[in-house]
């Protein structure tokens, strides 16, 4: 019977357990990864600094953008006669990427500290190493996504899609946290140092902003309309955006379902890549 | 207990004119050491200056129909709008990384190491600002040329650019005082980074991106409160209306007034601080 360490004390069993390798190989890694998931979430208490800019910066950006650009509603066939309805979503995507970068700066620290080595040493299934973090992310994300939308609905968004609007926002919300997770692990790995942070957002705050992020597609122009075209967060921003802008249609939510399945797995990918890299 | 912010030379020297040259030596030694750091660590300031031109970029691309709508002021394009809120934006964000060294430089030991020289403690504090002065100042004159090609016109001309970038800088000696003030209270980087998000909301709540006249309820009753929209409008007027004493005013008044306010409160943490030792 073996034990993995967390960060409350070396010989701690995560989740009050122990890893015994004689059960089932799923339920190990299931286990291993459900114990490092609590770890990351006890992370949030014992280090909120790091996790209340995630959660106040969607909040604030969903009051800001609807505020601000509250004329753009005014433009001829704007899907929407209320701002907060075209940014709610987007500041539920934004919250959730970052959720899933917050999982990538935790893995640097482990990293720079050493306890990720330990981890490694560990007879833990390797594969925890990335669904841990992963189920953290998702927890993390469920309660920032919450929260602005308790926002949201506080300042004036009307769901206008029912229940399965609020169900595609949130299965937006975990694919978005699933991508950003892979792609945050994916850096953190190869890079293995802050330099790895600034990396991460830049490049999914720009993954997120090049699409319709601020304005549907049809009031666009120029080059931005040309990339937002193509990027696959529009799919996703759309399939988030059922239910705040009419009724849930296939057409509206096929996109970001195969945008989710194409990008969450390439991100893993890229995760796994890295954790064998770093291995070797 | 109360503390007295001297220069320090001139607490020593029994001739004022003496003292007053030795302050100005040291404020300009302080202020030469903020503009290298600032150089030298490109890395630490590029974000403050990408970022505000890709919102610009975004918005030109995103807003360009707004321009039509009911209230939104006569503007050949949307980036000639826009140009004044990247402006303040940019010269926004670089103090915090301003403010950030001076917390660096407490974290590190270096301010008391600076305190326990004859070094003017005012000098130390006016060395930091005249740094975000200066970066402040670049950082409108850079947007202004990155964007002139792109079809943004200064309708007030060489005068108003001049006007424009001097407020730049003064804008970054007001804001910077802010920040300053935080590294003093606080001591920590982090706390400082850390006012990113409040001054984002200063942003957002103000007529940088959109105009006031577009906004409506609450928002429009911040965004008519807050000292942000009159020096963004001060700038957008000399960008696309031309020159005129009100914009100048505008443009200059405001970060003045905001300066005074913010240095008093950095003196203020400044003394507070010293007052701890």
């Amino acid at each position: 019977m073996t034990t993995i360490v967390n960060s409350a004390g070396p010989s701690r069993p995560v989740s009050g357990g122990s890893f015994d390798h004689t059960s089932a190989p799923g339920g190990t890694v299931l286990r291993s990864s459900a114990g490092l998931a609590i770890r990351g979430l006890r992370s949030i208490r014992r280090l909120p600094s790091a996790f209340i800019p995630a959660l106040m910066m969607p909040i604030v950006q969903a009051i800001a953008f609807s505020g601000t650009f509250f004329a753009i509603t005014k433009i001829p066939g704007f899907p929407t006669d209320r701002s907060i309805n075209w940014y709610l979503p987007l500041a539920c995507c934004m919250g959730a990427g970052f959720s899933g970068i917050g999982i990538g700066f935790s893995t640097i620290r482990d990293l720079e500290t050493g306890f990720f080595d330990r981890l490694r040493m560990a007879p833990t299934p390797t594969a925890s190493l990335i669904l841990g973090p992963l189920f953290g992310a998702w927890i993390r994300m469920m309660i920032v996504v919450t929260s602005v939308l308790a926002v949201g609905f506080a300042i004036g968004a009307r769901l206008t899609g029912g229940v399965l609007g609020i169900v595609n926002l949130y299965i937006a919300g975990f694919g978005v946290a699933t991508v950003a997770s892979g792609w945050a692990l994916g850096l953190a790995y190869r890079l293995k140092d802050m330099r790895a942070a600034a990396l991460m957002q830049l490049t999914f705050f720009n993954a997120i902003f090049l699409t319709n992020a601020q304005a549907p597609l049809f009031v666009m122009s120029g080059w931005l309309h040309t990339i937002a075209r193509v990027n696959p967060f529009t799919n996703i921003l759309r399939l988030a955006r059922t239910g705040f802008l009419g009724t849930v249609t296939w057409d509206d939510t096929w996109g970001g379902l195969v945008a989710i399945a194409g990008m969450g797995a390439a991100a893993m990918y890229f995760a796994w890549r890295g954790l064998r890299e770093l291995g070797n | 207990m109360t503390a007295t912010i001297t220069t320090g030379a001139a607490a020593r020297s029994p001739h004022a004119a003496d003292g007053s040259r030795v302050f100005l030596r040291q404020t300009w030694a302080m202020s030469k050491r903020s503009i290298l750091a600032i150089a030298r660590q490109p890395a630490l300031v590029a974000p403050s200056l990408i970022f505000p031109l890709f919102f610009a970029a975004l918005g030109a691309s995103s807003f360009s129909k707004a321009t039509n709508l009911p209230g939104f002021p006569k503007v050949d394009s949307f980036l000639s709008f826009a140009l004044a809120g990247s402006i303040v934006q940019g010269v926004l964000f670089g103090s915090v990384t301003g403010g950030a060294a001076l917390a660096i430089d407490i974290e590190d030991g270096f301010f008391d190491r600076l305190l326990a020289s004859p070094t003017s403690r005012v000098g130390i504090l006016l060395g930091r600002l005249a740094g975000a002065a200066a970066f402040g100042a670049f950082q409108a004159l850079f947007f202004t040329l990155v964007l002139i090609p792109f079809g943004v016109r200064i309708a007030s001309g060489p005068v108003g650019l001049a006007v424009i970038v001097a407020s730049g800088g003064i804008t970054g000696i007001a804001i910077g005082g802010f920040t300053a003030a935080l590294a003093l209270k606080t001591g920590s980087s982090e706390a400082v980074q850390g006012s990113f998000p409040l001054l984002f909301v200063a942003m957002f709540f103000s007529s940088a991106f959109f105009p006031r006249q577009t906004m409506q309820g609450v928002y429009r009753r911040i965004a008519d409160l807050n000292p942000i929209s009159y020096l963004v409008e001060g700038i957008r007027g000399l960008i696309v209306d031309g020159f005129d004493t009100v914009y100048v005013a505008q443009a200059i008044v405001v970060p003045i007034a905001i300066g005074v306010a913010s240095i008093a409160l950095a003196l203020r943490m400044l003394s507070s601080r010293l007052a701890a030792r």
